[in-house]
């Protein structure tokens, strides 16, 4: 078994907690389903239709960017690893925050510490409870992209696997985060603005990295970037992560 | 590092003491140092209560032994396992921990939250049935542990404590917050509890406390102010007689001057309290006296002395 029996009831009791509080489930939905099925299928939606209607106007250089590129490239280089990337960067935070912190500012984690438990089996249950959330919510809607990037031509499977890798290295940043948080934040609201500030300034970064690596490229290098930063907050997080610390 | 003596008696289960302080300090990180060099422990079997004023260092020794802090020097020891060892986390199978007004979860039932207790502790579906028939939560397994009244909330974490059958339990302020009657069925519950189980009680309740245990250990500023047991600090008290008069106060507190006793007023006036040597054979004596002096005694008796009384005495002594 990949998880121990004490993270296995752990992580029952989170799931079940979970699922109960509809606020984050209602959040932890409609952004995914903002994020990776509304804002790009009407994007692609009124591109494929624009184009459809006539030869393409010539498109002036864009700042940045080699003048005269295909709408829809851009849309695929820059647009839907974004998307992408904010479905796995925003499911886990917003598990994590009702979960990790939440729990401390609520007192309720005393009900766990009395019972013989590590912090680190408390927490790991709290991650994969949010692993477990963010599969269940991102996996379909991802498919969804999948099929109709495919099915209309638009974009190769290879590409999708890209896609695919960005939303898993997005979430693991993500998830990661959520454990340094449960280190640094207090309170709700601290824990939303270092969210905030976790993760704001990865999307000019993203964006930066996508416009300089050439190609595919840039979707592994956005994945690279996003393992390695969400690897550096893993190993600050298990090296000063106690009950102590947890507790504030 | 000065060695530990166990308060209480060992018993046959072993000569390890149930815990111990060796030596410890906590220092938290914003600098206020919470234990100074304590060093304590309490014998297996005894029934110990932890008091001190506010800030004497109750609730981070609470802390240290569920784990929750480290200390910053020393070693402290549940059940012969050093805290946060590689034998504690058994060790802490064998404990069972009341919190002080823990949160409630608002999404998780009774039932859920004593089933996930069943699961880390290992033990049988029967166990956790027996507990839920000996604290009446039948009816509530159902309901979000936020939705119970405080009393029933206490009675959960209570059968939480006593899933492991623990051979130790550590109480922290256990009835703070009910109304009477709640706190009523708690002590009842924690009477059976505590049968033939090491315990060690954090209370600011002295009633509760001399209620419930035989030893006690006063903290102070992060120090042991006194280690011992209740019938030891009592024996050593002075003893005393309470006495009231219609003529009131002054002339009692005069007419016992004369008789060059010590004597003081209490109650705001109302009574005096007279140091003796003896009550039982003092006491005649006095009253007649007063009597005879034209006083018209009205209440004359031997002072109970209290836990309180001790607790406040000696607090006092300690402030100098």
């Amino acid at each position: 078994m990949l998880l121990s029996e004490p993270v296995r009831a752990l992580l029952w009791k989170e799931w079940r907690e979970m699922t109960r509080n509809r606020g984050m489930l209602l959040s932890s939905t409609l952004l995914p389903i903002t994020s990776l099925v509304l804002a790009p299928f009407s994007q692609l939606y009124a591109l494929r239709s624009y184009l459809a209607s006539g030869p393409p106007a010539e498109l002036g250089p864009m700042v940045g960017l080699p003048g005269g590129s295909d709408p829809i490239d851009l849309l695929l280089r820059f647009l839907f690893p974004l998307y992408v990337m904010l479905a796995g960067l925003l499911v886990p935070s917003v598990g994590s925050t009702y979960s990790v912190v939440g729990e401390r500012e609520r007192r309720s984690l005393e009900l766990l510490m009395i019972l013989p438990v590590r912090v680190a089996d408390i927490l790991v249950a709290k991650l994969a409870a949010m692993l477990l959330l963010t599969a269940v919510v991102l996996l379909p809607l991802f498919a969804l992209d999948a099929v109709v990037l495919i099915a209309l031509d638009v974009a190769s499977p290879g590409y999708v696997a890209l896609l695919l890798l960005v939303l898993l290295a997005s979430t693991a940043y993500s998830v990661t985060v959520a454990l340094l948080l449960a280190l640094l934040a207090r309170d709700l609201r601290t824990a939303n603005y270092l969210n905030g500030a976790m993760l704001g300034p990865l999307v000019p970064l993203v964006v930066a990295v996508l416009g300089v690596v050439p190609g595919d490229w840039g979707l592994v290098a956005v994945a690279a970037l996003l393992l390695v930063a969400g690897g550096v907050a893993l190993a600050i997080s298990l090296r000063w992560l106690t009950f102590e610390r947890y507790l504030g | 590092m000065t060695r530990p003596v166990a308060v209480g008696q060992a018993s046959a289960v072993g000569s390890t003491p149930a815990l111990a302080f060796e030596g410890v300090s906590k220092r938290y990180r914003n600098g206020v140092l919470a234990l100074d060099d304590v060093s304590w422990a309490i014998a297996r079997g005894a029934r110990a209560c932890l008091l001190g004023p506010n800030g004497a260092g109750k609730s981070t020794t609470i802390r240290l032994l569920q784990g929750a802090l480290q200390p910053t020097r020393g070693r402290v020891t549940l059940l012969g396992a050093a805290v946060n060892g590689p034998a504690y986390l058994a060790a802490r199978r064998k404990t069972g921990i009341v919190p002080q007004e823990p949160g409630m979860y608002r999404d998780v039932t009774t039932g859920e939250y004593l089933a996930l207790a069943r699961r880390l502790y290992g033990r049988g579906p029967a166990d956790l049935a027996r507990l839920v028939e000996l604290f009446d939560l039948g009816d509530y397994l159902d309901q979000m542990l936020a939705r119970l009244s405080g009393g029933y909330q206490r009675r959960v974490v209570l059968a939480t404590a006593l899933l492991g059958e623990p051979d130790l339990l550590l109480l922290d302020e256990p009835t703070v917050g009910l109304d009477p009657v709640a706190a009523h069925t708690v002590h009842a519950y924690l009477r059976g509890a505590m049968e033939g189980r090491t315990t060690l009680l954090c209370t600011h309740n002295l009633a509760e406390a001399e209620a419930l245990c035989e030893q006690v250990v006063i903290l102070r500023g992060g120090r042991v102010l006194v280690q011992s047991s209740l019938a030891a600090l009592r024996a050593h008290a002075h003893p005393q007689v309470r006495l009231a008069a219609r003529q009131g106060a002054p002339a009692l507190l005069a007419a016992l001057r004369r008789r060059g006793l010590a004597a003081e007023a209490v109650d705001e006036g109302a009574a005096v309290q007279v140091l003796v040597a003896d009550p039982a054979a003092d006491a005649p004596a006095l009253l007649r006296g007063l009597l005879a002096d034209g006083l018209d005694v009205y209440e004359c008796c031997a002072v109970q002395v209290t836990l309180e009384s001790l607790f406040l005495d000696l607090v006092r002594d300690a402030d100098g």
